[in-house]
């Protein structure tokens, strides 16, 4: 098995709350892991470990060993930035910059220092083909990003992490803002990433897990209950609170 | 209509008539305030007034002494006194500073009075210079003859005289003062220069606030510092002005006492808690999700800053920054220490001045207060604050990214 994480031991503390519980946890390369749980488990504040958006809330510690392609991501010299272009990061509420649909696929290659026109056109043009976007809005890439509909933004949000190049992209319930067809064609896209990127992606909603997902973990109070094969984990769950949580009892 | 809602709509219609009450009240008084202001003022409201120099010239000439007769072939007005032997029209009025003068009224096309030479002074090359005295324009203030004649006089009085004169050997003229166009000046640089020294220090002071500082008890002390700083009397920043900024430029570029530039320092120190505070909401505003978004990207903490947040604050800044014009175009107290209340007509940065606020206060501060003077210059004020709104939402309306 490739794995591009490897968290040892993760202990998170929000001030006095402790919200991750001593979490061991390999991330397979190219696959879907999913993130279920009921709310409150800390499955988000996990995914955020992963590119360390957890640094920008305060009293927020963390202890343990995050390794990212064998590296520590956590050691004082290694860069939040250089992590941050690799790690890619999708949220929940689609927010594209307000600025042009060009712009905001460019923002993240200019802020590296690409200026060379030529280059950023392809850039743009790649990544918002690979988020299946490019033939709802090659004609107007000057329109402002906030005139597209909600899957299209999140869509376009994509492209924009697509556009770093990553070998990460985080999703933190991209489709829970949206629609069904929305949510469908978000799905589908994720499906299709999958051949380039290693994808983790917290979710709500159990059938997207079940559908798009190859691992599945499955959290609760901090703490994580099962991870496996999503189709072992949804077929045979070894733990009895997965397998009450699956069916539907709680959450 | 049903019992059960009855105390209720009663409440609402009460709670209703008085916010309509309330808000006529404010809007009958703001009208008030126009509209005497406006008819106050409005017959001084000239181009004159906004270009024309405040001091009067004075002057004496001499005029070839042919006399007439010239007969009048035309009909004069009312009130003009008309001296046939030579030639010419006289008729009282009041001057800009409501005091009573005589104006020349008429002058013949063949009276000695079209060329009239100055006496005191040349023009650059050295010529004569002719004075062409014109319907409404100069106004005599006195004759030197055999006789000597004064305003006090009166029209009529001054053409008896001049009846009966053989010779007129020299009389003085006055171009006629007032005009506030120094005072307009004045004001528009301490905009512009005030503005160039408050918004870049606010904006900036306001980024460090909201987007850097850690929250620590030093930075909520200056906040709360600030916040109290909006609510000092702009008197006693014209104390830090005086007791500060004019000794510091006394010594450093030479001025003797207040000067613009000192004005422009003084206000500076009153705007920046204004722009400070309006553009920490302006950023406070701007949604967590476009920082998360792009610092996602790897964008930098600064990139993140001048690239997304502040083109999103551009609106609030410069909401702000109308609020400071407001304040400079209406500052009075803070600028007589330190700019003074010298009216003058020639700008140098360096030197005393007033403003536009001050020159009301100048004109309303003497023995006779010149209401109609006073409105015309808030007339004038009303312009340039309607003016520097309109340019400053253009601008806004440029620069607005949010409704990209």
């Amino acid at each position: 098995m490739d794995k591009i994480f490897e968290l040892k031991n993760i202990q998170l503390h929000y001030g006095t709350n402790h919200a991750i519980k001593g979490i061991n946890m390999d991330i397979e390369r190219n696959k879907v892991t999913a993130f279920i749980g009921p709310s409150g488990c800390g499955k988000s504040t996990f995914i955020r470990i992963l590119n360390r958006m957890n640094d920008l809330i305060p009293e927020c510690n963390i202890e343990g060993d995050i390794y990212f392609e064998g590296q520590n991501a956590y050691a004082k010299d290694y860069d939040v930035i250089e992590l941050r272009t690799k790690v890619g990061m999708v949220f929940q509420k689609p927010n594209p910059f307000p600025m042009s649909i060009y712009d905001n696929i460019a923002y993240g290659p200019r802020c590296q220092g690409v200026k060379n026109k030529a280059q950023l056109d392809e850039i743009v043009e790649q990544s918002l083909r690979r988020a299946a976007l490019w033939d709802e809005v090659q004609d107007r890439m000057k329109d402002s990003a906030l005139s597209l509909s909600g899957g299209q933004q999140q869509r376009l949000c994509i492209a924009r992490t697509i556009a770093m190049e990553p070998e990460v992209i985080l999703m933190d319930e991209p489709t829970s803002a949206l629609d069904p067809i929305a949510t469908q064609k978000i799905e589908d896209l994720i499906v299709e990433l999958k051949e380039l990127y290693t994808i983790v992606i917290v979710t709500h909603n159990m059938q997207q897990a079940a559908r798009i997902s190859d691992n599945t973990a499955f959290f609760m109070l901090g703490e994580l209950i099962e991870f496996g094969p999503t189709d072992k984990l949804f077929a045979n769950p070894k733990n009895s609170k997965t397998e009450e949580y699956i069916t539907g009892r709680f959450g | 209509m049903n019992n059960k809602y009855k105390a209720r709509y009663r409440q609402d219609n009460l709670m209703k008539s008085l916010v309509y009450a309330f808000s006529s009240v404010g809007a009958i008084f703001l009208f008030l305030i126009v509209y005497y202001v406006v008819t106050t003022g409005i017959s001084l409201v000239s181009w004159d007034l906004i270009t024309g120099d405040s001091r009067a010239i004075n002057t004496s000439v001499v005029v070839d002494t042919t006399a007439g007769p010239y007969p009048l072939s035309i009909e004069l007005e009312e009130g003009i006194f008309y001296s046939t032997k030579w030639g010419i029209g006289l008729v009282e009025g009041t001057n800009r500073e409501g005091n009573t003068i005589v104006e020349v009224g008429y002058v013949h096309p063949n009276s000695p009075f079209n060329n009239a030479v100055d006496q005191t002074q040349v023009d650059e090359d050295g010529n004569p210079i002719i004075w062409q005295l014109e319907a409404g324009i100069n106004v005599i203030t006195g004759f030197t003859d055999t006789d000597f004649f004064i305003t006090q006089d009166g029209p009529e009085r001054i053409v008896e005289k001049l009846e009966a004169a053989t010779v007129i050997e020299r009389f003085t003229i006055q171009q006629e003062g007032g005009g506030i166009r120094g005072s307009i000046i004045t004001t528009l640089w301490l905009i512009g220069m005030t503005l160039a020294i408050a918004v870049p220090i606010g904006v900036s002071s306001a980024i460090y606030f909201n987007e850097f500082a850690k929250y620590s008890r030093a930075t909520k002390i200056i906040r709360s510092m600030v916040d109290l700083l909006t609510g000092v009397p702009s008197i006693i920043y014209g104390l830090l002005g005086a007791g500060l900024f004019v000794p510091i430029l006394n010594s450093t570029l030479g001025t003797a006492g207040g000067s613009v530039i000192a004005g422009a320092l003084t206000l500076s120190v009153i705007l920046l808690p204004t722009i400070i505070k309006s553009t920490e909401e302006a950023l406070k505003v701007i949604s967590d999700d476009l920082r998360k978004g792009s610092l996602a990207l790897g964008a930098s903490k600064t990139q993140t800053v001048f690239q997304i947040i502040l083109p999103n604050a551009v609106p609030g800044i410069l909401t702000g920054v109308l609020l400071g014009i407001g304040r400079i175009i209406g500052e009075s107290a803070a600028l007589i220490f330190a700019v003074g209340a010298a009216i003058k007509d020639d700008i140098i940065l360096t030197e005393r001045a007033t403003s536009l606020a001050v020159h009301i206060w100048t004109v309303m501060g003497g023995e006779a207060p010149n209401y109609e003077l006073a409105s015309a210059i808030a007339i004038i004020i009303l312009g340039v604050v309607f003016v520097m709104n309109f340019m400053v939402k253009q601008i806004a309306s440029k620069l607005n990214k949010a409704t990209y």
